[in-house]
């Protein structure tokens, strides 16, 4: 026994014993707090990524937000520059059709002199397109076009659009129809069918012809716009057609810079009053074929006079011409009217067959009573004053009866 | 949407003049001078695809000489337009012109006296 205990290996297994107890313990303490420490950021990261959730959330939510103040406040910007537009393009609007009426009186003041009606024409030309521009944006803008009072032939809607493009000469009206649209439906359709043409000239080459063919339908009138020129490709006809079909605002700055207005105020001005539009089928010279047709509610019995002023001759019936009397003269026993002018024109009734200037006896006797009949007696004594008149005046350079 | 009373009324010409002559260009004024008569041939038929001014022209002048100034006033064209139109038709052998005044008939020497005095009191 004392052997063992003195026997130093075992005093040397003790302390490794010991030794390795400690070892073990401390191991076992380290590894303890490790895991805590690993618990403890284990729990960390959980609430981390609890947080990132939550921060992700809030982000979207904050984006979202962004997104829709963005719109609204893209939507209040196209909203007032559409109101400043709108208001601009109102005044050159009405300052466009002050040159034109300014025009149409400079064109009847000048017309006997060749050169200036034919220089002045040109500006009319311009004018014309110009007011076609104010009037698209001004559309887009949500303005007004301007009011017709009374209704108009097609053939005339088509000729007043073909005046409002630049190359109008391209263009030819066919139309074996006699009838009208309502005054509502004159300008915007004139409107639109100045946009149709302006694209057919445009997009087909210079000198080839364009064609405006109007025909009934059972739902109404057609205008057919055929082109020659290359036709439209896939994108710009699902272009055309998203902008025709549109129903509401069209965003003035999507449509490119330089802007095309054309089938957006084409797609506006159908939808507001009504007609439809449609381009894109194959025109039979290979370009485009663009369609307008007007329904039978924009249709007027009314057939408007083809002229203005024209064919009152028979008149009375036209105020604006009303014949402006000159004091009775005595000319054979009672009192005759003489001479009717109206705007520095002689005004008289047409002969038929042969010449009488002469006033029937008793017509003279019931003049005073009888109004068409002093009409007629002054009528044609005043165009017997002219007669003479222009008689002594005039340089014969004509045989008579030149044909 | 819409709102007719926010338009306001438009009173230019609807079809411009130069869309009328098509883009020509206008005849010399001595050619059909102002007073120049001018009037339907006998037994004519409008020309097809004629415009409304030239079928205004055409029951117009139906009825007798007129000048070419007065053409113009009635159909509310300004002259150099007209002359154009009238141009035409005259080409097409429409017209009959002349640059005086068809003479008038059985009229008898008294009155025509009568009527001077009346007008001349009247004119001055």
């Amino acid at each position: 026994m004392t052997s063992l205990t003195t026997d130093p290996l075992l005093w040397i297994l003790l302390v490794v014993l010991v030794a390795a107890v400690v070892a073990v313990m401390r191991a076992r303490r380290t590894n303890m707090a490790l895991r805590r420490t690993r618990k403890d950021l284990e729990a960390g990261l959980g609430q981390a990524r609890g947080d990132v959730g939550q921060l992700h959330t809030h982000i979207a939510a904050l984006t979202a937000q962004h997104q829709r103040d963005l719109a609204d406040v893209r939507a209040d910007a196209e909203a007032s520059t559409k109101a400043v537009l709108k208001s601009a393009m109102g005044t050159l609007q009405s300052l466009a059709e002050e040159q034109q009426v300014l025009l149409d009186s400079l064109l009847r003041k000048y017309g006997d002199t060749t050169d200036v009606l034919a220089d002045l024409m040109t500006v009319d030309h311009t004018g014309s397109q110009f007011g076609r521009r104010a009037k698209g944006i001004s559309v887009l803008c949500g303005g007004w076009l301007g009011r017709r009072e009374g209704a108009a032939t097609v053939y005339d809607v088509a000729r007043s659009a073909q005046g409002r493009i630049k190359d109008f000469d391209r263009v030819s009206v066919h139309s074996q129809v006699n009838v009208s649209l309502v005054g509502k439906a004159v300008e915007p359709v004139a409107v639109v069918l100045a946009e149709l043409l302006d694209n057919a000239t445009t997009y087909s080459a210079p000198g080839t012809p364009v064609e405006v063919n109007i025909q009934t339908v059972p739902t109404g009138v057609c205008y057919i716009v055929d082109d020659a020129g290359l036709g439209m490709d896939q994108e710009t006809k699902d272009r055309a057609a998203a902008l025709l079909s549109v129903d509401g605002p069209v965003d003035i700055t999507g449509l490119g810079d330089p802007p095309r207005f054309g089938f957006a105020v084409c797609g506006m001005l159908a939808a507001r009053y009504g007609f439809a539009v449609s381009v894109g089928s194959v025109s039979p010279y290979g370009g485009v074929r663009a369609v307008i047709r007007v329904p039978e509610s924009l249709l007027s019995a009314d057939t408007p006079a083809p002229a203005a002023g024209a064919l009152d001759d028979q008149d009375a019936a036209a105020p604006e011409a009303a014949p402006q009397r000159l004091a009775p003269v005595p000319v054979v026993g009672p009192s005759h009217v003489v001479g009717t002018t109206s705007g520095g024109l002689p005004k008289r009734r047409r002969r038929s067959g042969s010449v009488t200037v002469v006033p029937a006896p008793d017509t003279a006797g019931q003049e005073g009573a009888a109004e068409p009949a002093s009409e007629v007696t002054a009528s044609r004594i005043g165009a017997f004053a002219r007669g003479t008149q222009l008689g002594r005046t005039t340089q014969t350079t004509e045989g008579p009866d030149n044909q | 949407m819409t709102r007719p009373g926010e338009e306001a009324s438009v009173t230019s010409e609807f079809v411009r003049s130069y869309v009328i002559t098509g883009g020509r260009s206008l005849p010399a004024a001595d050619d059909l001078a102002l007073h120049t008569l001018v009037t339907l041939a006998p037994e004519r038929t409008p020309p097809l695809g004629a415009g409304p001014e030239v079928m205004a022209i055409w029951q117009l002048c139906a009825g007798g000489y007129l000048s070419v100034a007065e053409v113009a006033g009635h159909v509310g064209l300004p002259v150099g337009v007209a002359r154009l139109l009238l141009t035409d038709l005259s080409e097409q052998g429409h017209l009959l012109r002349r640059a005086e005044p068809p003479r008038a008939q059985n009229v008898d020497r008294a009155t025509l006296e009568k009527v001077l005095n009346g007008l001349q009191s009247l004119i001055g």
